[in-house]
């Protein structure tokens, strides 16, 4: 017998069983739905966090009004902030004494690029950035230049663009000195990024970067008006004063209270990383103990329905030893019986853990735009594996007490 | 006497139950050859059903020797064992025993299954031992869609797929009418007839008539082993 008629038959015994079945699948379908979804999840945010931190440099301190990335925050409180505006974040880096290295930002995904009659996806992200962009990031200019001051300050139509923005509007041809539209609005193109490559499937050259000033005139609502500051300590020695003072001038800029908490998100490079990554291990063991918790559980869910099935059947297993059946067989058949009861649990475990961890993704998408789901193969093929361990394991006993059945006491059980 | 089949010296079999032992078999000597008809008979207790799982190679005796076609027996495992039965013997069932979810054709194919046998060729020759009992037209059919008669004759089938050398049938009749006993009973003269060795065991007079030769057993050992002088004409 093949395994095909082993599993057709495993399918039959689950169809005549349903109750039981399901239930048993059910266990196993909750410890496959949270081990994938809680990885699934946590890979996303995390390639978010990598993406975010390509971008910000070494001894980099950001300033935001709110967290890109955070757990457990208070949005209520968060929305009542107040916009880090352009003319506070110039004021901020006017009065900062500990370094010079300042960037004003702000950024504004899924924009469509065009170039004559050609035009990219409406995916890009436009950033607006001043002149002191490429010093304090880690980005650098393949090709041309960025801008000068003069340009931030009196709106320039220039932009620097990433090489996927090349490749979808000027194909193998050069880009400099071409003019591309962004609404309406034409631009010089000056500079081309240096290619960067993907993180974790996001592509990191598709965007395009204009002068922050020409970015507040036309590109920013209401809502995402508030800008970013980057702000680069001169070295390792000196960015503990630097995020001191840059501390201080925000509260005095913002009107915070002494006994008031920040008003605006303020993190190192370091800070962030291992915010995010204590949050994320902790949650990734809860979730793989439950999930795996779940799964043994199952596993013995899995052991008592073959023993169940094994008593149900004696006769049928009487029948097939007097046939000729031997014992490898039996085991055979009834493991893999076993297996595909538990790849049929898992399947719908990571159907639904996917599912929702793209669900989760697509929501918090809406306040971390640059979030891009990121399947989670190393799980899924764990997950498979997993059930396939655990079918064997908990099949195994139920398998050879099938297979060391007397046959004249099966045959003649009622 | 044909080539022997079955050769059986001083079986004895003895089970424990608690402290008590039990003989069902004492010193149970007898020779089966290629192409008889034998019926098995003996009042329960007489260790009819013992000899019978004996004989289908179900179970191993006490002490004594069994040779099948010349096999040792008396001392295989159960794969062995295992290997024997899906060679050798096809068993039919008082209560049919097929499998309630395949079939007919998949009921036939099972033995042939075991054997290892390629699917194909499995099909060719279930299709084969299906028109031989008449069923050619059920082959799609589940046991819970066949009379108690058909069912019986798709086990026979199944008996049959092998080419064992013998076909032992256990009150074959047991579970039918007494018209569709008969129709049976016909089969397995036909398929004697055919050159096959059938083992009836039963206490039904009426069945054991059908057979060439009728051992009666009791209290574990053979009372009479005689021809039968009823039997119908070859």
């Amino acid at each position: 017998m093949n395994a095909l008629e082993s599993i057709s038959i495993a399918i039959d015994a689950v169809r005549s069983q349903k109750l039981r079945s399901s239930l048993t699948l059910l266990s196993i379908g909750i410890g496959v739905f949270a081990i994938i979804a809680s990885t699934s999840i946590m890979n996303t945010l995390q390639q978010a966090v990598n993406g975010q931190l390509a971008d910000l440099g070494e001894n980099s301190i950001l300033i935001q009004r709110t967290p890109t990335i955070n757990f457990g925050t208070n949005w209520a409180k968060m929305r009542k902030r107040k916009n880090i505006t352009y003319a506070q974040a110039q004021q901020f880096r006017d009065r900062m004494t500990t370094t010079q290295l300042i960037s004003i930002s702000n950024e504004s995904p899924a924009y469509t690029i065009k170039a004559g009659l050609e035009s990219t996806n409406p995916d890009v992200s436009l950033i607006g950035i001043d002149d002191q962009y490429f010093a304090v990031n880690a980005i650098a200019i393949g090709e041309g230049r960025s801008f000068i001051e003069s340009e931030v300050i009196l709106n320039r139509r220039a932009a620097v663009i990433g090489t996927d923005v090349v490749k979808a509007l000027f194909g193998q041809g050069s880009a400099l000195g071409k003019t591309i539209t962004i609404k309406n609005q034409e631009f010089d193109v000056i500079g081309i990024l240096e290619s960067r490559g993907g993180v974790l499937g996001q592509s990191q050259d598709n965007r395009v970067l204009i002068p922050i000033t020409v970015f507040n005139r036309y590109y920013t609502s209401e809502w995402d008006a508030s800008v970013d500051i980057s702000v680069k300590a001169e070295s390792k020695l000196t960015l503990e004063s630097t995020f001191d003072e840059a501390v201080g001038v925000m509260r005095a800029l913002r009107s915070v209270k002494p006994w008031d908490e920040n008003n605006f998100e303020i993190d190192t490079n370091d800070a962030i990383t291992g915010q995010f990554s204590g949050f994320s291990s902790a949650l990734l063991i809860v979730a793989w103990i439950s999930g795996l918790g779940a799964l043994v559980a199952a596993g013995i869910g899995i052991m008592n329905m073959m023993l169940v099935s094994v008593r149900e059947r004696t006769r049928e297993i009487g029948v097939r030893k007097a046939l000729g059946a031997r014992k490898r067989w039996i085991v055979r058949q009834f493991l893999i019986e076993s297996i595909t009861l538990c790849q049929l649990g898992g399947l719908t475990g990571m159907i639904g853990g996917l599912g929702s961890s793209w669900a989760v993704t697509e929501i918090l998408r809406g306040t971390m735009p640059s979030l891009s789901y990121v399947m989670p193969w190393g799980t899924v093929v764990f997950s498979i594996v997993i059930c396939t361990v655990i079918g064997i394991g908990f099949g195994l006993y139920p398998a050879w007490r099938a297979a060391t059945l007397d046959p004249i006491e099966a045959l003649r059980y009622e | 006497m044909s080539q022997p089949i079955i050769e059986i010296a001083n079986l004895v079999k003895r089970y424990e139950m608690g402290d008590e032992e039990v003989f069902a078999l004492q010193g149970v000597t007898l020779t089966i050859g290629r192409n008889e008809y034998v019926a098995l008979m003996g009042p329960s207790g007489s260790g009819k059903s013992t000899l019978m799982n004996m004989l289908g190679c179900l179970d191993t005796p006490t002490s004594g020797s069994y040779l099948f076609t010349g096999e040792n027996v008396s001392d295989m495992d159960d794969d062995d064992l295992a290997e024997i039965r899906n060679r050798e013997i096809g068993f039919v069932f008082q209560t049919f025993n097929l499998l309630p979810r395949a079939t007919a054709l998949q009921n036939v194919e099972l033995p042939l299954v075991y054997a290892g046998m390629a699917k194909d060729q499995r099909m060719q020759r279930a299709t084969e031992a299906l028109k031989r009992v008449g069923l050619a037209d059920r082959m799609d059919h589940k046991p819970n869609e066949l009379s108690g008669g058909q069912r019986q004759r798709v086990a026979i089938a199944r008996a049959l797929v092998t080419s064992p050398s013998i076909i032992l049938a256990d009150e074959p009749t047991g579970n039918l009418d007494s018209k569709t006993g008969q129709d049976i009973m016909r089969l397995f003269g036909e398929l004697w007839r055919g050159g096959n060795t059938v083992i009836l065991v039963t206490h039904e007079e009426d069945v054991a008539r059908h057979a060439r030769r009728i051992i009666r057993l009791r209290d574990g050992r053979i009372e009479s082993d005689e021809v039968n002088p009823h039997a119908p004409l070859a």
